[in-house]
């Protein structure tokens, strides 16, 4: 199980910054999840750790081996595509069994490997199938098949689910956690769709415009973000604009367009007198029929203004005196009246910085 | 009336009754089916010979030409070099004179005493009392000439297979541990293979049934020439007929072959990665290295042009490297000569029409295929794209025998055959050119003049039509310029000095003693200013998708 080690890697494509300094650290055996918006850099990283690109400053190693400047072949870091990358002129045999043949294993070796990895996938009997003549799925498993057969390092997947209709792609984030726990190999995995990082991460990085926001657990990055930014595509969030008007030994107190609230200390350097954001999951949100009695603290009265049908649950749209706020009613027992009231739990609240520093909370 | 049903009645005319016709005189004698035409053929030392020498000469231009061209188109699009756009125009003038017309300035440059004996007596290489004498091998000189005018065609594939190789393939063979070599021949090449294949069954044919250069060489081993000699008892002897026949065949075989390496991977539709066609940079000093190589490439292939252009204003030029003393009486000469006049302003005049024509038919032709009006628009297709398997010996041959005895008949006037024989030839080329076009004009404007109440010939007119002008006015100059130096055709269907297209003319005129290569050769320079100046003027309408033009 290897680590994989990045330190300041800066990368310029033609006249663009892509990477601005990153540092990170995957601890062997992790599954790690690179999470970003398209044109973040996160597919650079990638390829910079696959060996495709060279940074233009930094280094990246695997383990104590210092890789920077290390082709790719000779790196073991096996990689995922996109596309799946199959060679069209090869069977899905044939195809798994390339990389072994260039590492000059024995015949039965490569050939016991190979029938291993086919049958991780679940794609015994396809292997004299070209790879047209597979489905989206299937192609999808040789690619993988193919990578974890040299029993890489470093696995790396580069949105490998994003062609994938959405049944399919529920389905496989479940197969490709399992797999990686199974094997046990460090594993990099690029994509814009939070759902699949909050899914299946070990742990993730949030990165945009070529640098990493922060990194820590699902949990982590789900329940605390560090800035708006990543609170926001993680995931719907609440947020408004607020002052810091008090802070205790265990909370803060913040004035906002609606009221006062109790919350969380900052985790970040701020004064009282300061502008902040305060944000709020519409999970989070309690919602009550307007005459069910509730302590006062944190607590308001607002108007219903649309709800919204999902199946499991209903999206609420309510409005406070000069705010809206999103709110999730799960099971509603009949219709809720014009008129709520509404609780938000004070740990369930986060304080956020104006400024979008890049706070590392690792 | 349905515009399809009457190009279907041109091909049928056109295309497939002579070739009917010939098939049914080879079989046909006396009222009984016989093969004795084919017998007699193989039985023919001097044909079976020739048939021989017409497949090797074939399969070594082939294999030369592309080995040449692969790696030039590899390092090409996969490196940063210097002089790159320079180089990439420079590779394309070969393209600007047929074989045949520099044949008659290399025949002189290869003389016992001729200017490149001279220059390796200068220099020592040979013995002045005993020059060698390159004539004698002729097999070889045709080929260096025809490898040398295939390059271009050759490259612009290779770069096209090139190109459409998926770069994350590599990227993944490189991730599971491929490098160098290794990943070229198990990945790379593989997935050129179908393109190049299809590149090497063009060369192949073109080179295969190449009339002109073999007849300036005087070399009768190779069946283009045995045809060439049989046209005037076409009539009399079906033998020629079976003989044509066996090359179609041939032709049709390679050309089939070809389309089926190509068409293999292309209908396996897997899902492509996003085109990251990065250019690598090389060490400066290597990357010189292979831009002067690829310029010495270059230079030699247009030395039969450079050789043609000093021919054509050579005064004197004898037993020197170059001419001692330079002249443009060969171009005054031009202007005098009955035979001279008479033949460019023939050319021009039927290349003119037959550009016309092929516009016509391309559009019609790309439109009824590209909007799927037409019934069978793959067969439409094909048969538009056949001209390029069926070489132009067996169309000519073909029409002299079918239309003997007709209104349309070439020994009586051959313009009008001519002119549509041309255009035949051209017309893969023109309707490529027009689908490259109309794939970019969106179908949804039409749609949109149609609901707003056009009719649907107004819509085409006002709203298609313009958006494809630079590609049929780039198509049509092609077709005009490669109908100005046709060869076969012309040396075929012309009988009288008065209808002679200009290729005639050289080819006359290259045969007489005195001064007559140097006409030629000046009559040659004006067919390549025509050429340049109209591929130039394509380049310019249709940039970087001129090379579309010249694919399988």
């Amino acid at each position: 199980m290897v680590a994989v080690q990045l330190k300041g890697i800066v990368k310029w494509l033609g006249k663009t910054l892509v990477l601005r300094g990153v540092d990170l650290t995957v601890e062997g055996g992790e599954f790690f999840f690179v999470l970003g918006p398209s044109g973040c850099g996160k597919t650079t990283l990638l390829r910079i750790v696959a060996g495709f690109l060279a940074p233009d400053e930094g280094q990246v190693s695997f383990g104590d081996r210092e890789v920077t400047t290390v082709p790719p072949h000779k790196r073991n870091a096996a990689m995922v595509f996109q596309h799946y990358a199959l060679f069209p002129h090869m069977t899905v045999w044939d195809n798994v069994a390339y990389g072994l043949r260039l590492r000059k294993l024995p015949r039965d070796e490569t050939e016991r490997r190979v029938r291993e990895a086919l049958k991780l996938v679940r794609l015994e009997g396809f292997e004299r199938r070209y790879p047209s003549q597979l489905s989206g799925g299937q192609q999808q498993r040789v690619a993988l098949a193919r990578a974890i057969a040299v029993h890489p390092d470093v696995l790396l997947l580069d949105e490998p689910l994003s062609n994938l209709d959405a049944k399919l792609r529920a389905e496989m984030r479940g197969e490709l956690k399992a797999l990686q726990r199974q094997l046990g190999v460090t594993a990099i995995y690029v994509t814009h769709d939070q759902k699949e990082a909050l899914a299946m991460a070990d742990r993730m990085a949030v990165m945009k415009d070529g640098m990493i926001l922060q990194v820590g657990t699902p949990t982590d990055l789900y329940r605390r973000p560090a800035s708006r930014f990543v609170a926001e595509f993680l995931g719907d969030a609440n947020i408004w604009d607020g002052r810091l008007v008090a802070l205790h030994a265990d909370g803060a107190e913040v004035e906002t367009p609606f009221g006062r609230l109790r919350c969380p200390r900052p985790d970040f350097p701020a004064q009282v007198g300061d502008a902040v954001w305060v944000m709020v999951r519409p999970e989070a949100v309690q919602v009550a029929k307007g005459d069910e009695a509730t302590s006062a603290e944190n607590t308001f009265v607002a108007r219903l203004v649309r709800a919204t049908y999902l199946g499991e649950v209903t999206e609420l749209l309510l409005r406070l005196p000069n705010a809206d706020i999103k709110a999730l009613h799960f099971r509603p027992d009949g219709g809720l009246p014009d008129e709520v009231r509404l609780k938000v739990a004070a740990d369930d609240l986060r304080l956020l910085p104006r400024h979008e520093a890049t706070a590392m909370a690792d | 009336m349905a515009l399809w049903a009457s190009l279907w009645v041109v091909f049928l005319a056109f295309l497939f009754y002579p070739v009917a016709f010939m098939l049914k005189g080879a079989v046909w004698q006396d009222g009984r089916f016989t093969l004795t035409f084919f017998a007699l053929l193989l039985q023919d030392p001097a044909l079976a010979d020739a048939l021989k020498g017409s497949f090797g000469l074939a399969l070594t231009t082939t294999v030369l030409t592309l080995s040449l061209a692969v790696p030039i188109a590899f390092v090409m699009v996969r490196y940063e070099l210097p002089m790159k756009s320079a180089l990439n125009l420079l590779l394309l003038v070969p393209m600007i004179s047929p074989p045949f017309v520099s044949a008659v300035a290399v025949r002189q440059l290869l003389a016992r005493y001729g200017p490149l004996n001279q220059l390796l007596m200068a220099v020592g290489l040979v013995d002045p009392l005993n020059p060698p004498s390159w004539l004698d091998f002729p097999f070889w000189g045709i080929v260096i000439l025809q490898v040398l005018h295939f390059l271009p065609i050759a490259y612009l594939n290779a770069v096209a297979a090139l190109v459409r190789v998926d770069r994350s393939l590599e990227d993944a063979a490189r991730s599971l541990g491929a490098s160098g070599w290794r990943l070229v021949r198990t990945v790379t090449l593989p997935l050129m293979m179908p393109g190049l294949f299809a590149a090497a069954s063009l060369v192949f044919i073109l080179a295969f049934t190449d009339l002109g250069t073999p007849l300036i060489f005087n070399y009768q081993r190779v069946v283009a020439v045995r045809i060439f000699h049989m046209v005037e008892t076409a009539l009399e002897n079906p033998s020629g007929y079976a003989l044509v026949l066996v090359v179609m065949a041939l032709s049709l075989l390679t050309f089939w072959a070809g389309k089926r390496w190509m068409e293999r991977w292309q209908v396996q539709t897997l899902p492509r990665g996003p085109a990251d066609g990065g250019e690598e940079k090389l060490p400066s000093p290597l990357a010189w290295a292979i831009s002067l190589a690829i310029l010495l490439v270059t230079f030699v292939a247009i030395l039969p042009q450079v050789a043609v252009v000093l021919n054509a204003f050579a005064d004197r030029w004898f037993m020197t490297v170059l001419p001692d003393r330079w002249t443009l009486r060969h171009f005054q000469n031009l202007l005098v000569h009955p035979l001279t006049l008479t033949s460019l302003r023939n050319s021009l005049l039927y290349s003119l029409a037959s550009a016309t024509l092929d516009i016509l038919l391309g559009l019609t032709i790309a439109y009824l295929v590209v909007r799927r009006k037409a019934p069978l628009p793959n067969w439409l297709d094909s048969a538009a794209m056949l001209p390029l398997a069926v070489p132009g010996i067996v169309i000519a041959f073909g029409y002299v025998g079918a239309f003997a005895n007709t209104p349309l008949d070439p020994r009586v006037n051959p313009v009008p055959l001519l002119v549509i024989a041309y255009a035949i030839r051209r017309l893969p080329y023109m309707v490529r050119a027009c689908y490259a076009g109309l794939q970019q004009a969106s179908e949804a404007l039409e749609e949109a003049a149609l609901n707003l109440g056009a009719s649907p010939l107004r819509a085409f007119v006002q709203i298609t039509l313009p958006q494809i002008v630079p590609h049929l006015v780039a198509g049509g100059i092609m077709a005009f310029a490669f109908a100005m130096l046709e060869v076969s055709d012309s040396l075929i269907l012309a009988f009288e000095q008065s209808y002679f297209p200009i290729t005639k003319a050289i080819y006359a005129l290259a045969n007489r003693l005195e001064g007559g290569a140097q006409m030629a050769s000046a009559m040659g320079v004006l067919g390549m200013l025509v050429l340049a100046l109209a591929l130039t003027l394509s380049l310019r309408l249709m940039g970087r998708r001129l090379g579309e033009v010249f694919r399988l």
